[in-house]
C-alpha cells in the first residue's frame, strides 16, 4: 500500500510498484490533465509536482512517492481560482493544441515558486524539458514574465507557502526524484 | 474522485463567461433531419445552430479542433450574424452528418487549411437565416413592424426595450426559416477581425479540456499493439504464454496489424507486452536502408528512360532550356519525416450488441466512423464517432488505422477497450512524408527573367497509401468487401503510373512566371506508408524551388529579393507578402556581426507567405536568431490565431530543417522517440515576428502557409554565412 498525498487530499493506493505515477493519477484517480507523450521522461507532458519539484512522472514508479507530497495540474488552480500563470497562460492565449500545457504550466509554477524573478535563462534552462510541437514557446516565455513582473507575487508566495505547509504536515519519509539520475532519494522530510 | 465522462465533457470557453462545452450529443434521438439531437423546446433552424428556451445558444463545430484554433474562428462566425458574444456560445462537436461535410472537399473531414476559407459564407449564412427567424419571429410576436427590431449583444432590442432570443424560439419554431438574408458587411463587424483570447484557452490551461485519451467509459480495459519491426511485414507465429502470465493481463488477440495485449491498466498491458515473442515474415521494406533509397531514387533521377508521369506542361517545357543565357542544375534532397504529434494515437471503443461506440481526436470523423464499420461489420448506422480534442494533428490523425485496431481489440475481446499507441508505436508506423529527390533546372535571360522552369522528381506518392485506407472506411457498405478491398488497392498502380499524384508537384512551380515549364515525377517507392504531413507537397517543394531560386539569383548576380519580385509579377499576393517582409525585417540593412539574412517566399493553400530568417553559424552548429514573417490571407477572423499558426508553422518547420529525418535500417526505422527524433525546444526557439498584410479577400488557409518557406530561408541565410550551399535536409554544416 503506498501513501501520499495528492493535491492537498492524503490518499492510498495498492498497485503494482513499479506503475509510474502519472498512471496512477489518470486511470486510478481519474484524474485526466496530466498527459502522455513519450514514457521516457522527454517531452514533460506527464510533468507533476512532487515535494515542490517539477518531475516527470511517466518514469516515477509509485513506490517512490510514498509519503510524498504530489501536486497535479488540477492542484494548481482551477476554473474558478486559477493560479496566476493559468490566468495569463488564458490571456496571452498560450495553448494551441494544448495537449502539452498542462505540463508546461507545472514546469513554470515550480520555477515561479523558486524563483519568482526568472531571467530568460533560468526560464528557458526550468523549461527546456517540455516540448510543444505546435511552437508555443514564445507565448509560454511571454506569460510567465508577465506573472513574474505583475502584482500576483502575493498569489505565487501563498500557492509557495501552502506546498511548503503540505510538507510539513506530511512529516514522514519522503522521496525526492532525480532528474539527472533517475533514482529517487530518500531523505527525512521537515520536521 | 469525479468520473470523466466523454459524453457530457464540459468546459469554460473563458472567464467569466457562462460554462459552455465541446460537448458531443449522445442521444439516439436526432432532431428531424438535422445533425443533432432534439433539445425539447428550443428553436432548430439547421444543423449548425439551437436556440434554446432559456437564451443558450449552442453551435455545432463541424470541423475538429486540433490546435489551429478552427473553434474559436467558425465560432466567431456564428457569433458575428447571430450578434452575441463568441464567449457566450457552447460549442459542441458535431457527430457524423450529411450537413457537416466540409463543403470544398465533399467529406467531414479537417485538413488542407481549409475550413474557414470553406466555411465562411456558408456558416455565416447559417447564423444570418437564423438571426433573421428569431427577428421575424420578434415581430409577429410583440405585434411589431420588423424595422423597428433589432439584434445586438444578444438581445431582441424594441423600442429601448431588451429580450433573450429565448423568449421567441416557441414562435420562431412555427415559422419558416428565411433564406438568402443579407450578411453584414466588413465595416460593420465587430466580432471577425477582432484580436481576443482563443476560447478554448481556459480549458487548455486548467487541464479540463478533454482529450481523445482521456475518454472513461464502464468497464474500460486498457489495449497495446505489439507491431512489426518492419512496418507492415506478417505475423509469422507468437507465443503469449508469458504475457498471459503477468498481472492483470486478460487477453492476447491477434489483429491484423499485430498481436494486441489487454489488461487492467495501461502499465501492465504495457509490460506483458514487453515479455510476448513473435515472429514476422520477411517483407519487401526489409530489403532497403536508407542508402539504397537514396541510391535508387539517384539512379532513377539519371535514368532517362524512365518519363515519368506530367504534372506540368507550358508553353515550350524544357525544350528551350539550352537557349538561356545562364542555365542552373542543382539537385535538391528531402527525407521521410514523422509527424511525432504530442499526444501518441489511441481509440477508445465501446460495443453494445449491435452499437458501437467510438472515442477519439480525429480530423476525419467520417473515415473514423467508416473504419469501424468495415472492420467490425456495423451497420452504419449503428456507429456513433465522439469527437474530442486532438492532441495535435498536423495531418496523421484520422486514417482510420487506430479505429480499426481499437474496433478489432474490442470485438475479438468482447471488451470496452482503449487503445494507447507508445511514443515508439507513433513513431515506427506513421505514414511518413514521403522522402523525394529532385532536379531543378531553369534558364534564366541576361535581364534575370527565368524563361525555363524544369523539375524532375523522384520518390513515392500518398494518395495510392491514403486509398489504401480511406477506401476501405468510405466505400458505401452495401459493396462486397472483397470488391472494396481491390478498389482501395487501385490507387497505387493508379497513381504510380497513370495519374500524377498532386502532391509531388504541389508549389514547386506555380509561384513563378516563367513561360516555359516542364515538371515530371517518377515513381520510386521502397514501400515505406506516406501521408499527409503538415502542407504535405510544399513542405519539400517549396525548400528545393526557393533554395534553387536564390542559386539563380546569385548565378544572375542580382538581389535575392529583386530578382523574386521581377519573377513574380503576376502572383501580387506574393508580391504584397514579400514586399512587407523585407520592409519589416530590413533586408538589405546592417546586421549584427556574424548574422545573415535569407529569404524565402511561397504560396499554398491560398495564402502567400515570405519570410526572413537570421542566422549566424556557430562551429558546425546553426543558430537561427529570428525569424519575419507575413502572410497574405486574405480576409482575417482572429488575427492573434493567424500570427501563432504562422509562428507554429515555422518552430514546425525548423524542427524539421534541423533535425527532422526518419532513416531505415534493413526496413526498420531508426528512430523511436524524442531522444533521436528531437523536437525544438525553447531555449532553440526563435524570435519570431508574424506581419498579416491588411485584405478585405476571402479568408484563405493559415495552418500549414507559414511552414514552407522556413526551411529555404534558413538554408538561404547559411549559404550566406558559410559558403555552403545545402541541398539536402535536415540542413547540416559538412
Amino acid at each position: 500500500m503506498i501513501n501520499f498525498q495528492l493535491n492537498k487530499n492524503a490518499v492510498q493506493v495498492d498497485i503494482d510498484p513499479d506503475t509510474p505515477l502519472l498512471w496512477v493519477v489518470r486511470d486510478h484517480f481519474k484524474l485526466k490533465g496530466s498527459k502522455f507523450g513519450c514514457g521516457m521522461g522527454l517531452c514533460g507532458a506527464c510533468t507533476m509536482h512532487v515535494n515542490g519539484q517539477a518531475v516527470r512522472t511517466c518514469t516515477l514508479p509509485i513506490s517512490a512517492v510514498q509519503g510524498a507530497v504530489i501536486t497535479s495540474i488540477e492542484g494548481l488552480g482551477t476554473v474558478d481560482n486559477l493560479h496566476p500563470l493559468q490566468q495569463a497562460w488564458v490571456e496571452h492565449s498560450v495553448p494551441q493544441c494544448g495537449y502539452c500545457q498542462s505540463g508546461q504550466l507545472m514546469s513554470a509554477s515550480a520555477l515561479l515558486a523558486k524563483n519568482p524573478n526568472p531571467s530568460d535563462d533560468d526560464i528557458e534552462m526550468a523549461m527546456n524539458g517540455n516540448i510543444c510541437r505546435c511552437g508555443t514557446y514564445s507565448k509560454i516565455k511571454s506569460a510567465i514574465k508577465s506573472v513574474s513582473k505583475s502584482a500576483s507575487k502575493s498569489a505565487i508566495k501563498s500557492a509557495i507557502k501552502s506546498d511548503a505547509e503540505a510538507m510539513r504536515t506530511q512529516g514522514s519519509m519522503v522521496g525526492t526524484f532525480d532528474p539527472a539520475s533517475g533514482t529517487i532519494i530518500s531523505k527525512e522530510a521537515n520536521s | 474522485m469525479k468520473k470523466a465522462s466523454m459524453t457530457r465533457r464540459l468546459f469554460l470557453l473563458s472567464t467569466g463567461a457562462a460554462a459552455t462545452g465541446l460537448i458531443v450529443g449522445c442521444s439516439t434521438a436526432a432532431a428531424k433531419d438535422k445533425g443533432y439531437s432534439a433539445i425539447a423546446g428550443a428553436f432548430e433552424p439547421n444543423s449548425f445552430i439551437q436556440i434554446t428556451a432559456d437564451n443558450q445558444v449552442i453551435f455545432y463545430l463541424p470541423s475538429s479542433e486540433m490546435g489551429q484554433g478552427i473553434l474559436d474562428g467558425l465560432t466567431t462566425l456564428i457569433a458575428e450574424e447571430l450578434r452575441v458574444q463568441p464567449t457566450a456560445i457552447e460549442v459542441r462537436q458535431a457527430s457524423l452528418h450529411e450537413d457537416y461535410k466540409n463543403p470544398e472537399m465533399g467529406m467531414q473531414a479537417t485538413g488542407g487549411s481549409n475550413a474557414t476559407r470553406a466555411q465562411f459564407l456558408p456558416l455565416r449564412q447559417a447564423a444570418a437565416d437564423t438571426a433573421a427567424a428569431i427577428r421575424n419571429a420578434a415581430a409577429k410576436q410583440l405585434d411589431q413592424p420588423l424595422d423597428k427590431i433589432t439584434l445586438a449583444d444578444g438581445q431582441i432590442m424594441v423600442d429601448g426595450k431588451s429580450y433573450g432570443f429565448g423568449e421567441f424560439v416557441a414562435v420562431a419554431a412555427l415559422m419558416s426559416v428565411p433564406e438568402n438574408s443579407p450578411l453584414r458587411r466588413p465595416e460593420q463587424f465587430d466580432q471577425i477581425g477582432r484580436e481576443r483570447p482563443r476560447l478554448d484557452a481556459l480549458a487548455k490551461s486548467t487541464g479540463t479540456a478533454e482529450f481523445g485519451i482521456d475518454a472513461e467509459v464502464e468497464n474500460l480495459y486498457r489495449a497495446v499493439v505489439v507491431r512489426s519491426p518492419v512496418l507492415g511485414a506478417a505475423l509469422k507465429s507468437f507465443d503469449a504464454s508469458a504475457a498471459l502470465e503477468q498481472s492483470g493481463v486478460v487477453n492476447v488477440v491477434e489483429i491484423k496489424s499485430g498481436v494486441a495485449v489487454v489488461a487492467e491498466s495501461y502499465w501492465q498491458a504495457r509490460k506483458a507486452a514487453a515479455v510476448l515473442e513473435l515472429n514476422w515474415e520477411k517483407s519487401e521494406l526489409g530489403l532497403w536502408s536508407s542508402d539504397s533509397i537514396y541510391n535508387k531514387f539517384n539512379e532513377t533521377l539519371n535514368d532517362s528512360s524512365q518519363k515519368g508521369l506530367e504534372c506540368c506542361d507550358e508553353g515550350e517545357g524544357d525544350k528551350l532550356l539550352d537557349q538561356s543565357a545562364t542555365v542552373v542544375a542543382a539537385d535538391y534532397y528531402a527525407p521521410y519525416l514523422a509527424h511525432a504529434t504530442m499526444e501518441p494515437l489511441n481509440c477508445t471503443v465501446e460495443i453494445n450488441g449491435d452499437a458501437c461506440a467510438i472515442y477519439l481526436g480525429t480530423q476525419n470523423i467520417q473515415a473514423s466512423a467508416g473504419a469501424a464499420v468495415y472492420y467490425g461489420d456495423f451497420d452504419a448506422d449503428k456507429v456513433k464517432v465522439h469527437g474530442a480534442f486532438l492532441g495535435g494533428g498536423f495531418g496523421r490523425r484520422g486514417i482510420g488505422d487506430d479505429v480499426a485496431e481499437a474496433v478489432l481489440i474490442a470485438q475479438q475481446t468482447g471488451r470496452n477497450i482503449q487503445l494507447v499507441w507508445s511514443r515508439e508505436d507513433d513513431m515506427n508506423n506513421d505514414f511518413y512524408r514521403p522522402a523525394a529527390l529532385v532536379r531543378m533546372q531553369a534558364g534564366v535571360s541576361e535581364q534575370g527573367l527565368i524563361e525555363t522552369w524544369a523539375v524532375r522528381r523522384v520518390g513515392p506518392n500518398i494518395m495510392g497509401y491514403m486509398l489504401d485506407e480511406w477506401v476501405d472506411a468510405l466505400a458505401p457498405d452495401y459493396l462486397n468487401k472483397g470488391f472494396i478491398d481491390w478498389l482501395s488497392k487501385l490507387g497505387q498502380p493508379i497513381f504510380n503510373r497513370f495519374i500524377a499524384d498532386p502532391s509531388a508537384a504541389d508549389g514547386i512551380y506555380a509561384d513563378y512566371d516563367a513561360p516555359n515549364k516542364a515538371v515530371r515525377h517518377v515513381t520510386q517507392d521502397p514501400g515505406l506508408r506516406t501521408g499527409f504531413w503538415r502542407s504535405v507537397g510544399h513542405s519539400s517543394n517549396a525548400f528545393f524551388k526557393e533554395s534553387f531560386i536564390d542559386e539563380l539569383a546569385q548565378r544572375a548576380g542580382i538581389d535575392e529579393l529583386q530578382f523574386r519580385l521581377a519573377n513574380m509579377q503576376n502572383n501580387p499576393r506574393l508580391i504584397d507578402a514579400t514586399e512587407l517582409v523585407a520592409a519589416k525585417a530590413g533586408w538589405g540593412k546592417p546586421l549584427p556581426e556574424g548574422h545573415f539574412h535569407g529569404l524565402a517566399t511561397h504560396s499554398s493553400f491560398g495564402s502567400a507567405v515570405a519570410q526572413i530568417a537570421e542566422v549566424s553559424i556557430k562551429g558546425t552548429q546553426i543558430i537561427v536568431h529570428k525569424v519575419t514573417a507575413a502572410i497574405h490571407c486574405g480576409m482575417v477572423v482572429n488575427p492573434g490565431i493567424v500570427r501563432d499558426q504562422v509562428e507554429g508553422g515555422i518552430i514546425y518547420g525548423l524542427t524539421a530543417a534541423l533535425h527532422g529525418e526518419i532513416t531505415l535500417v534493413d526496413g526498420v526505422i531508426q528512430q523511436s522517440n524524442f531522444h533521436n527524433y528531437p523536437m525544438l525546444r525553447m531555449a532553440d526557439a526563435p524570435e519570431v515576428e508574424v506581419h498579416i498584410v491588411e485584405s478585405q479577400e476571402h479568408p484563405q488557409g493559415v495552418g500549414e502557409p507559414g511552414l514552407p518557406p522556413l526551411a529555404p530561408a534558413v538554408a538561404n541565410a547559411v549559404f550566406k554565412a558559410s559558403g555552403q550551399r545545402l541541398r539536402d535536409l535536415p540542413l547540416r554544416l559538412g
